[in-house]
């Protein structure tokens, strides 16, 4: 349970209703409902920033968002992106490396150099709280264009925002995610 | 598209409702928001009504409403009203049963001002009318209604029955004839299906396609219609919430509005304005 009311379907607000309309939204939508001007604009925003653009595929985005939930501790970002990072093509050794590894770490234990600068540049987001240095950058940019910066680093930014509202929130993992890691070996 | 606009092409009602308090010295067998002595007051104050209402007006609303709970709960009721009716006409909502001493005095002094207090009566049955309003809630009407209108306030009858179309009202309009209220000034409504007429199973369960949309404010927001805010097993109900926030009127008057176009429907029910 969380700490807040999940607004359930027959509950949703008339603004609201439409992120119902193919089922319930999970627990950041079914929170953000009871503010339903809120959740008309944060819903979307989050949906665009989290969401496979053209300049960031599936896979990348979800190594950022598993990475950063993992080093803020927040249990419901980071269970349930490793459930969805298993559809995007992560293994389970990378996953236990981006769950697992201290800060800083899990850039080496990546052999593609484009992911590794991604992840060094995650890490400094994540853990730093003042200027990211001028060498990290230098590494990412190396690899992404300018477009491609600014949506990853926007994600991460999402990211960890998300991980605030969801671990102060004390939002729920699924079952139906606890499940899949479980059968991944992810428990 | 304005409020203003909004309005005059019929797509959302030309009052906003206020929900003053959610407190009532009655506890009706259909009310929509379970309002009792002890409930949870869901106040607005005084000066949140005043800055709504100044809001409302640049916004081109043409009136007032003002509910609960039993609005008149609140002592400072008659003053709030006559600051309302500086900016447009009111019509406030009441069982009208507390209407002695002070306080009676105080709605008194309403007389004059553009402000029209609408009273329950459910029949001209006392014993009928007082199962589901309370005791004595009758013989309180029928002695508040005649000091009212001496005192020169105007005053119309809202009877809230099961069935209008088959209810025999002949009495209850002869009853409200001989008091002085015209035929005009006695509205009928439908026991709606929300609050504790759910509980009961009584009346009517509505949804944005039958409830005609008015901007209704509350402490816990703005809804689709003073229809809307209602509350069960002691928990509000959201799912005609419009926005959480009130502030400032005009985004959650724009979202009613927007809402309201998209919806696709352009006939309501009457019998839910």
């Amino acid at each position: 349970m969380s700490r807040v009311e999940q607004v359930d379907t027959d509950q949703a607000p008339l603004a609201a209703k439409p992120f119902y309309a193919n089922g319930k939204p999970g627990p950041i939508g079914e929170t953000l409902a009871q503010v339903p001007e809120l959740m008309e604009v944060a819903l979307p925003f989050i949906g665009v920033s989290l969401g496979a653009s053209s300049v960031a595929d599936f896979r990348t985005k979800e190594l950022v968002i598993v990475r950063a939930s993992a080093l803020q501790d927040c249990r419901y970002c980071t269970l349930t992106h490793m459930a969805i990072a298993l559809d995007a093509g992560v293994s389970t050794e990378e996953m236990k490396v981006l769950r697992d590894a201290p800060a800083g770490a899990a850039a080496g234990a990546f052999a593609d150099e484009r992911e590794a600068a991604l992840l060094a540049w995650t890490d400094a987001m994540a853990l730093g709280s003042g200027d990211i240095p001028d060498d990290v950058f230098a590494e990412f940019s190396r690899h992404f264009s300018e477009p491609a910066i600014v949506d990853l680093t926007m994600t991460i930014g999402t990211t960890l925002m998300l991980n605030r509202y969801c671990t102060a929130l004390e939002l729920p993992v699924a079952p139906a995610n606890l499940s899949k890691l479980a059968e991944a070996g992810l428990a | 598209m304005t409020v203003d606009e909004a309005i005059e092409a019929g797509l959302i009602g030309p009052n906003l409702w206020l929900y003053s308090n959610y407190t009532c010295n009655l506890t009706c067998t259909y009310c929509l928001t379970e309002s009792a002595p002890n409930v949870p007051a869901r106040e607005l104050s005084r000066e949140r009504m005043q800055e709504l209402a100044r809001e409302a007006a640049a916004l081109g609303f043409r009136g007032f409403g003002v509910t609960g709970g039993e609005p008149f709960l609140l002592t400072d009721m008659p003053g709030r009203l006559a600051d309302l009716s500086e900016l447009l006409p009111v019509t406030v909502l009441s069982n009208a049963t507390a209407f002695n001493g002070d306080r009676l005095n105080g709605v008194k002094a309403l007389g004059g001002k553009d402000v029209t207090i609408q009273i329950s009566l459910d029949s001209a049955e006392p014993i009928k009318n007082d199962a589901m309003r309370g005791p004595e809630n009758f013989r309180k009407v029928l002695a508040a209604i005649p000091r009212l209108l001496d005192a020169g306030v105007g005053v119309r009858i809202a009877s809230t029955v099961e069935d209008p179309e088959h209810a025999d009202l002949s009495d209850l309009c002869e009853l409200h004839r001989s008091l002085g209220i015209s035929d005009e000034d006695h509205v009928v409504r439908t026991i709606i299906r929300r609050g504790r007429a759910a509980t009961e199973g009584m009346g009517e369960t509505v949804g944005t396609t039958e409830l005609f949309p008015e901007l209704t404010v509350t402490a816990d927001g703005a809804f689709w219609s003073p229809f809307a805010p209602t509350v069960a097993d002691g928990r509000l109900d959201t799912d005609l919430l419009v926005t959480r926030s009130t502030r400032p009127l005009e985004h959650a008057a724009e979202t009613l509005i927007r809402l309201v176009s998209g919806s696709g429907t352009t006939r309501y029910d009457d019998r839910f304005r």
